[in-house]
């Protein structure tokens, strides 16, 4: 089955108006084991690190079934970077959809026009029909994805299920046939259920947020520092699975309300609403201290920084803030500092 | 009014004129002395000087100000009797004070990355060592209006600012356009800017008790209309051989297209430097005493050291055209004509702000610099690419890959900052220079 794969530094891309084409959504991921080299001919070393590895991944070759690109609007280097995509890339479909920066009743006007404009794009390109049952249909099983995701969550904070673990499956299911994504849920929720708790004693429990972290094995780094993931603000994350569309009325209406409800992102309008957001997760999850990472040059989790640290302060949560470049060998630079942080919560 | 309300000239005017008369003078790099700015661009220190005095007047007056992002509809505050300030040119001002270093650094100490924005930064300094308005600084404003047409960093600066200085904002949100975006995205596109400045009105009455008036909006419209185009004209000049007017009219020239679009003074300034340049064209003059080199830049201007442009100069090379000091002439997409400014000025401005020249589409943008090298004589293209400015600086390689293969049209990449003078290494600048301009001599 083919596939369109979807740039998006958040989960604002409508996966279910691409299961209604009939393709694949696959979430492009970044992959730091590989060196900039191709990419370095289009963005200057100086701009965000996941968005250059993922252009130099693309320039070296996408997955072969990949035939189509939508690129969302996260922050302003997308849209740009988008324009050298169309340069390096060549795809049978490319779309920039402009997920709007604010939350009111004018911006769900405006994305559910842009929703519209993409299903039309697709249809042209395609010669194929979306109907709004199709994309219905759709929605009733992203549901079944996000409700099975969340239920698996709900594991972390009952030491069943490790914060890598969880990173990785919800990684997977963004890039796997939903079908078959459903099964491998099911299998683990099974699993998990019969699974012994594990030791949890010397665990430090923390909320990870930030840039869209799409490494697992960052993830195990911070595991082996002594620290549990309990709960997240991630795509690769609670973001991608918190809430559910309403299903019934206006699936494309409905798709639009569902992006725009969803907890907001750095690189969003208020985004220092998000400050709510996690002061709820760690009332809810009795958090031990907040991680936030920003991958380097990453600049809305840099302008929001020092307005978290100072928030945090007044909650009196331990806040530990790190900037990460995309190379694992970096990671290990790190572990004084995670170890020194996890000495003091 | 109370005594207190009333402005001392010689207390407030005169350091404001003599912040600009030093200014002005960077600008000029008085080492070439051959070589000068018009004498009608003195005028500016005025100018700008009203201006940062209009500011402080009205917040003795208790008349509502407003913080607004370059490429905000400046023009709906001035319709509103609302006195903007623009923190930009304020950020601009600290780094021609030699005083940005020190403003960024306090950012950083507080916790704001080296990465980010440097006018971001050097507000953040300014505001926090409360920098008098000569130094950089800013008034508390009554509220904050960001966009982000040029960049997302406007609305992260007046959002961290808003909720540090406790006041309200209120945040434009303008669409990508992108190399493959159609008319009928475009649409959608400009209704959504239109109903956020029509929301935008509302939000300006609720917090300042201000209401809209058409005639007055027509009025500054068509002020701001003019003001753009005298620029416009005076851009038109600078197609002359030699170029009869440089970087020390336009870098500084540029500040009241964006501080104050819709007031009459500028307009008269504008055209008493477009007098003057015309004359020079009429008498064969160029701004550069013996020019070699008709050059093109490309980005925000380095604050810190205007007077590096001058040293271009003994190199006979000229820069005739600027993307970043032209674009703010907004008036500049075809489909916004006059008439459509002064009968519908809200739907106007927000077409505008989906065509500004400095964000153009990667494609436009290519289209657009092969015209104006064609248009304006360039020989060359200097891409300043930008730590402070990611949105601007993404693409310059392929634009610059472009030029130079599809026009034959040589290109140079330059690596700084527009506000922080630790990013501006100038030996390793001028080596760049020097060899571009061998590249240029060889073509010739």
């Amino acid at each position: 089955m083919k596939k369109i794969a979807i740039f998006d530094s958040g989960v604002e891309t409508p996966e279910e108006i691409i299961l209604a084409a009939g393709f694949i959504p696959y979430r492009l991921f970044g992959d730091p084991t590989i060196q900039a080299d191709k990419v370095n001919e289009h963005i200057p070393p100086t701009h965000c690190v996941w968005t250059r590895n993922l252009l130099e991944q693309a320039i070296r070759g996408l997955d072969p079934d990949v035939i189509g690109l939508i690129a969302t609007h996260g922050c302003d280097r997308m849209n740009r970077e988008f324009d050298l995509w169309l340069e390096c890339v060549k795809l049978d479909f490319m779309f920039f959809l402009n997920s709007p920066r604010k939350r009111d009743e004018i911006s769900l006007k405006f994305f559910i026009n842009d929703l519209k404009e993409l299903i039309a794009q697709l249809e042209m390109n395609f010669n194929i029909t979306i109907t709004n049952e199709k994309i219905s249909v759709a929605i009733k099983k992203m549901n079944r994805v996000r409700r099975l995701l969340k239920e698996i969550s709900s594991y972390r904070s009952q030491y069943k299920l490790k914060g890598s673990e969880f990173h990785q499956l919800v990684r997977g299911v963004q890039q796997i046939d939903k079908d078959e994504a459903i099964t491998l849920l099911e299998k683990t929720l099974n699993e998990l259920k019969n699974r012994e708790v594990f030791n949890h004693k010397s665990l430090k429990n923390v909320l990870l947020t930030g840039s869209d972290l799409d490494d697992t094995k960052f993830v195990e780094v911070l595991e082996s520092q002594g620290f549990h993931i309990v709960i997240d603000d991630l795509g690769v994350g609670t973001k991608y699975f918190w809430n559910t569309v309403e299903e019934n009325g206006n699936p494309i209406e409905n798709l639009a309300k569902y992006h725009l409800s969803k907890p907001i992102h750095a690189t969003k309008f208020p985004s220092y609403d998000r400050f709510q957001v996690l002061k709820n997760l760690i009332q809810e999850y009795n958090i031990d201290g907040v991680i936030n990472i920003a991958n380097k040059f990453c600049e809305p989790v840099l302008y929001d920084h020092p307005y978290l640290r100072k928030k945090f302060k007044e909650l009196e949560i331990p806040y530990l803030f790190v900037e990460v470049i995309y190379d694992r060998e970096s990671y290990i630079q790190l572990s004084t500092r995670f170890s020194a942080f996890a000495e003091i919560i | 009014m109370t005594e207190s309300h009333i402005y001392n000239y010689r207390q407030d005017f005169q350091p404001l004129l003599k912040l600009f008369r030093g200014v002005i003078k960077k600008m000029s790099n008085q080492q070439v002395k051959a070589n000068k700015m018009l004498n009608a661009t003195q005028g500016l220190k005025n100018i700008m000087g009203r201006h940062f005095l209009a500011i402080e007047q009205a917040f003795r007056d208790g008349k509502p100000t407003a913080w607004a992002t370059s490429g905000s509809p400046v023009e709906m505050l001035y319709a509103m009797d609302v006195q903007p300030m623009l923190p930009e040119n304020s950020a601009t001002v600290s780094a021609a004070q030699k005083l940005s270093k020190n403003f960024i650094e306090l950012a950083e100490d507080q916790g704001y990355s080296y990465d980010l924005c440097s006018y971001f930064k050097t507000n953040v300094g300014a505001v926090t060592s409360n920098a008098t308005m000569l130094q950089g600084g800013t008034r508390k404003p009554t509220f904050m209006l960001s966009t982000d047409v040029i960049c997302d960093t406007h609305v992260n600066w007046f959002q961290v600012q808003a909720e540090r200085l406790n006041v309200p904002h209120y945040s434009i949100d303008v669409p990508h356009v992108v190399s493959n975006t159609n008319n009928r995205q475009y649409n959608y596109f400009k209704n959504y800017v239109a109903e956020q400045l029509y929301q935008l009105l509302d939000f300006i009455q609720e917090v300042t008790g201000n209401e809209y008036h058409e005639e007055k909006a027509r009025e500054v419209s068509e002020n701001s209309w003019k003001l753009s185009m005298v620029w416009q004209d005076i851009y038109e000049l600078r197609k002359n051989v030699p170029c009869p007017i440089s970087t020390r009219d336009t870098f500084g020239g540029l500040f009241p297209l964006f501080t104050m679009p819709g007031l009459k003074e500028p307009i008269r300034l504008y055209k008493r430097m477009y007098r003057e340049a015309k004359e020079r064209v009429e008498n064969g003059i160029g701004a550069l005493k013996n020019e070699k080199y008709r050059l093109m830049f490309e980005g925000i201007p380095f604050w810190y050291n205007l007077k590096y442009f001058g040293m271009l100069e003994k190199y006979g090379a000229i820069i005739v055209y600027e993307p970043y000091t032209y674009a703010f002439s907004k008036y500049m997409n075809p489909k916004v004509t006059k008439e459509k400014v002064l009968n519908k000025p809200i739907e106007a401005m927000a077409e505008l702000m989906l065509s500004f020249w400095y964000v153009y589409d990667l494609e436009t943008r290519i289209q657009k610099f092969a015209e104006t090298v064609r248009e304006w004589n360039v020989d060359g293209v200097i891409l300043h690419n930008n730590y402070s400015c990611r949105p601007n600086s993404c693409g310059l390689y392929d634009l610059k890959k472009h030029l130079m293969d599809d026009f034959d049209i040589p290109c140079l990449i330059i690596d700084a900052d527009m506000n922080d003078p630790r990013k501006f290494n100038e030996e390793q600048l001028t080596n760049q220079i020097e060899s571009f301009i061998e590249i240029l001599e060889n073509r010739k």
